[in-house]
């Protein structure tokens, strides 16, 4: 038992260094069936994505490496986090996130690589889409009571929508109780500031990073 | 006389081969009868369906079969003229010339600091100003800046577009975001001038609203439209640069359909400003050799389906400084585009990616554009280029050229004199001041903002019916909520200060 719990371990932290979401799923059920605890098998993952974090850092992995990995974890995640839930476990998240890309706005590769590293991180991702208005990102921070809102919009004709975020999130009283990133091709720390959003990184690294400040995680 | 712009003199550069490009067609066929396309417009859907393509309503997919996209590859003109109110500035696109034009930045850097800023509008005048004298400028892009200071941001393009209309005769295009085409294209027919629809895909494989709409306003206002494709090889395209090119051309083929479905013969134009994405901050990887590659490739595609294609990505780099990684980054691709087939190149006046421009980089941009403008017209052969006759006459040492007819003939042909560099011998260089290029484009800068004016200026009558529709549009922009009460308690203030109040 104690091998093969090992070897399904091991399993799990090569289908995220091999980028194989399909090994990972495999390998979740393995982990599920032979009554391996969830979230040792989660953490074996994130030890890996973290390797693999500071391996981007000094220059040695680029980003298809970095989402690739993170893919591949998200092949596991929604069966062991099913697991975690039967057996009354839960995880600690770094925190509750929403994200989307703003009304007017269907671009999501930048909004998809940030909440893909953001996951990796460990925060708990429910991720809105694109052209999502202003009310639905106040009705979802309020109803997953979320730690942070990150905001996507590439274009200079709709950032004005990360503004009008804001604006419900204070109308609906939650804007105190959460952080507010935005981000998008012709967004500015200038903007940002100007807008009353809490940060602002022109890179999904560095927006990954900004979250854990913001949350001093 | 029209802009045409610089006569390619020989057949373009072919980095692939003849069996390739048609690897490629059909392997776009494949995609746009396999994948499709999502379409994000109830009545192109429609229209769509009544051509004969497979449409689900519900997915809003939209299944090209083969033989209509090649039927409306073939109705596109493969050179027209696009009307400027000064027909000395009608510009023609075809695909054995070479226009120029500039290439956004949507703010004015510093030449100290490097650090960008909002303009001003007189700023945003003077850099359109510039365009508009540059003699290598062929047409203009929507914006050399975006907007200037104290103008909300869904005005900003608008307000940018009035500039452009009133301050160059140069024809110009606008943006589909939120109706902002609408008013723009009265504008221009109200001055009698044409303008570019812009219709931009969005990858992978998506045509959204606004930019779909923008192809029903090109029919209604028959006006020409120029479709651009922006992915970024690696994330939203493929990274291998002829997959980019496949996925690329699936999405912009949509909209050439609905044109010549809506408006058979319509102009069109295709523009590629896809970029390989940098891998380290997401960010797209402005200024890499993988651009040049690509731009090469798809020229070579869409000289074979004969319709004009634009050079964007060679218009940009990630420099954030006016000096050397500026500039090899925007004259490689620059000139790959021009000698493989573009019809147009895009390069003036952009400093750092849609970032920053400046017009003393249109300035220097100039000399760029007519050098490869140059060089694309190649050489005449012919007795008097030969000059056999010449060197037989001249003979050996002490024999020369220099005073001979022949030469004074020749030289201007055979070579561009930059007008923005440092063409002076040591001792000239160390005695003048040490000027160096930025030096001179300021000198010209100067010059040219003190004797260019435009030609013919606008009416009084068109000044205000430009101003009037511009009115119109603040009102319904205020109305729909895309401008604040904040916004436009400041935009009202700066009206007032520019005594346009109405």
């Amino acid at each position: 038992m104690a091998e093969e719990k090992k070897d399904i371990l091991d399993n799990l932290k090569k289908a995220v260094f091999e980028y194989d979401r399909q090994l990972a799923a495999r390998s979740a059920v393995e982990a599920v069936e032979k009554g391996i605890d969830p979230i040792e098998a989660m953490n074996v993952m994130t030890a890996a994505i973290r390797e693999i974090g500071q391996a981007f850092g000094k220059g040695e992995l680029w980003l298809p490496e970095l989402v690739g990995a993170s893919d591949a974890m998200q092949g596991a995640t929604p069966i062991l986090e099913e697991e975690m839930e039967r057996k009354g476990r839960h995880r600690e998240s770094l925190g509750m996130v929403v994200a989307g890309t703003v009304f007017g706005d269907i671009h999501s590769i930048g909004k998809t690589m940030v909440t893909t590293l953001l996951t990796a991180a460990g925060f708990h991702i429910e991720d809105l889409g694109i052209n999502v208005k202003a009310e639905e990102f106040s009705a979802a921070v309020k109803k997953h009571d979320a730690d942070l809102l990150v905001m996507s919009a590439l274009m200079t004709t709709t950032m004005t929508e990360q503004e009008k975020v804001i604006e419900a999130l204070n109308k609906e009283g939650t804007r105190e109780k959460v952080k507010v990133m935005v981000g998008g091709a012709a967004v500015t720390d200038e903007f940002a500031e100007s807008i009353g959003a809490d940060g602002y990184d022109p890179t999904a690294p560095g927006a990954a990073e900004l979250a854990r400040r913001l949350l001093a995680v | 006389m029209a802009l045409r712009g610089f006569l390619r003199r020989f057949k373009p550069f072919e980095i692939i081969s003849e069996n390739q490009v048609e690897q490629i067609h059909e392997s776009t066929l494949d995609v746009l009868a396999e994948a499709g396309v999502k379409v994000h417009h109830e009545e192109a859907l429609k229209v769509y369906k009544k051509g004969g393509c497979t449409v689900d309503f519900d997915s809003k997919l939209v299944r090209f079969p083969p033989a209509l996209v090649e039927e409306c590859l073939r109705k596109c003109p493969s050179s027209f003229r696009v009307k400027s109110r000064n027909p000395e500035h009608d510009l023609v696109l075809g695909l054995d010339h070479v226009v120029f034009f500039n290439f956004p930045g949507r703010d004015i850097v510093d030449l100290t600091t490097w650090e960008s800023r909002p303009p001003s509008r007189q700023e945003h005048i003077d850099l359109v100003t510039v365009l508009d004298a540059l003699p290598s400028v062929h047409f203009l892009n929507n914006y050399p800046y975006f907007g200037y200071r104290g103008i909300p941001e869904n005005m900003k393009e608008m307000e940018g577009a009035a500039i452009r209309l009133a301050h160059s005769t140069k024809v110009t295009m606008e943006i589909a975001n939120n109706d902002i085409d609408r008013f723009t294209f009265r504008m221009a027919k109200a001055i009698g001038t044409e303008i570019f629809a812009n219709p931009n895909a969005s990858s992978p494989l998506t045509c959204y609203t606004d930019q779909t709409n923008a192809c029903f306003l090109a029919a209604e206002y028959d006006l020409p439209s120029m479709i651009w494709d922006g992915a970024t090889a690696g994330s939203t395209a493929p990274a291998s640069t002829l997959g980019a090119i496949i996925s690329g051309n699936a999405e912009v083929i949509p909209y050439i359909v609905l044109l010549q479905l809506l408006k058979p013969g319509a102009r069109v134009a295709v523009a590629n400003l896809v970029l390989p994405q940098n891998m380290k901050t997401g960010a797209p990887a402005f200024g890499d050799i993988g651009v040049s590659l690509h731009l090469a490739a798809y020229n070579q595609v869409w000289r074979r389906y004969g319709i004009p294609m634009v050079a964007s990505a060679s218009g940009v780099s990630n420099s954030k400084i006016i000096g050397f990684q500026l500039a090899y980054e925007k004259t490689i691709p620059s000139l790959v585009a021009a000698i493989s087939g573009s019809s147009a190149v895009q390069i003036h006046s952009s400093v750092y990616g849609e970032i920053s421009s400046h017009p003393v980089q249109a300035i220097l941009d100039d000399d760029i554009a007519h050098m490869i403008g140059r060089f694309v017209e190649g050489m005449e052969m012919n007795d008097d280029s030969l000059a056999v006759d010449l060197i037989n006459r001249v003979g050996p040492i002490p024999g020369h050229f220099l005073g001979d007819a022949h030469t004074r003939r020749w030289w201007k042909r055979e070579q561009y004199v930059t007008r923005s560099a440092d063409r002076l011998t040591y001792p000239e260089w160390k005695n003048g001041g040490k000027m160096n290029e930025i030096d001179y484009a300021k000198q010209r800068l100067e010059e040219i903002l003190s004797t260019h004016k435009v030609a013919p200026p606008l009416t009084a009558g068109e000044q205000g019916e430009i101003e009037r529709i511009l009115q119109e549009a603040r009102e319904y922009y205020k109305k729909t909520g895309l401008i604040s009460s904040s916004e436009w308690r400041d935009y009202m203030k700066t009206l007032k200060d520019e005594d346009r109040m109405i």
